[in-house]
């Protein structure tokens, strides 16, 4: 039987979701796990809702989802909140590229919690202020 | 363990879709594949593409690569061969 794999979805405000998946995408090829919602400036809540819920359902493989949504604090998180269940769904929020690489590549055999954490991290990792890393002696007296 | 040295030659350097390449070809074989800056001493598993793009190798940048296991001879071979073809883009 194959192992059930733990499902994604890419909940953003305007097009920065289906952007994101599409270069994630471009870069490793087909992730078929992963879908993107791409909440519209003026969609009401019970469509946004709906249409998060639907996105769950088309990547569940009873191995858990992964919300990752835009901004803490936004629509988007907040209407994924709605979601949350304990071993079931989990959201990691300020999604950026590296973050959906980290999940697309991530080991079949991980579980949701483990994938959520690793994720976050990835997440807080990948973000450099890449002039220190070229020029880390003038930073130091600059800074 | 098998050690070379090898050199970036596209112009866009060790980017996303260069490294993407280079996992999935380290994929193919079970030896373990490193890479190595060593002017930073940045190094990175092949098999990790958000590992390799730490490495921020641009053309014309050296880049130690070890290979070790079985296949370290096929697997190192071929991993050169990616790299003088500057993976597909010249």
């Amino acid at each position: 039987m194959a192992k059930h794999k733990v499902g994604a979805v890419i909940v953003s405000h305007g097009q920065l979701a289906n952007e994101l998946l599409a270069a994630a995408e471009t870069v490793i090829g087909d992730l078929d796990n992963i879908v993107a919602v791409s909440i519209g400036w003026h969609d009401n809540v019970e469509a946004a809702k709906d249409e998060i819920q639907r996105a769950i359902s088309s990547v569940s493989q009873d191995a858990g989802v992964l919300l990752m949504t835009d901004m803490f604090g936004g629509t988007p998180t907040n209407i994924s909140a709605m979601f949350l269940e304990d071993g079931k769904v989990e959201i990691v929020t300020g999604v950026n590229l590296p973050m959906v690489v980290k999940l697309a590549t991530h080991p079949e055999d991980s579980t949701l919690s483990e994938i959520a954490k690793e994720v976050e991290e990835q997440g807080k990792q990948a973000i450099y202020r890449t002039a220190t890393l070229f020029e880390p002696a003038k930073l130091k007296k600059d800074a | 363990m098998l050690e070379g040295k090898l050199t970036i030659v596209n112009q866009l350097g060790l980017h996303a879709r260069a490294a993407a390449q280079l996992v999935k070809l380290s994929a193919c074989y079970t030896s373990c594949l490193r890479l190595r800056r060593p002017d930073t001493a940045a190094e990175a598993d092949a098999r990790s593409m958000l590992d390799v793009l730490t490495l921020a190798a641009p053309v014309n940048s050296v880049l130690l690569l070890s290979a070790e296991g079985e296949d370290e001879a096929a697997a190192f071979e071929a991993v050169c061969e990616l790299f003088a073809s500057g993976f597909g883009e010249i």
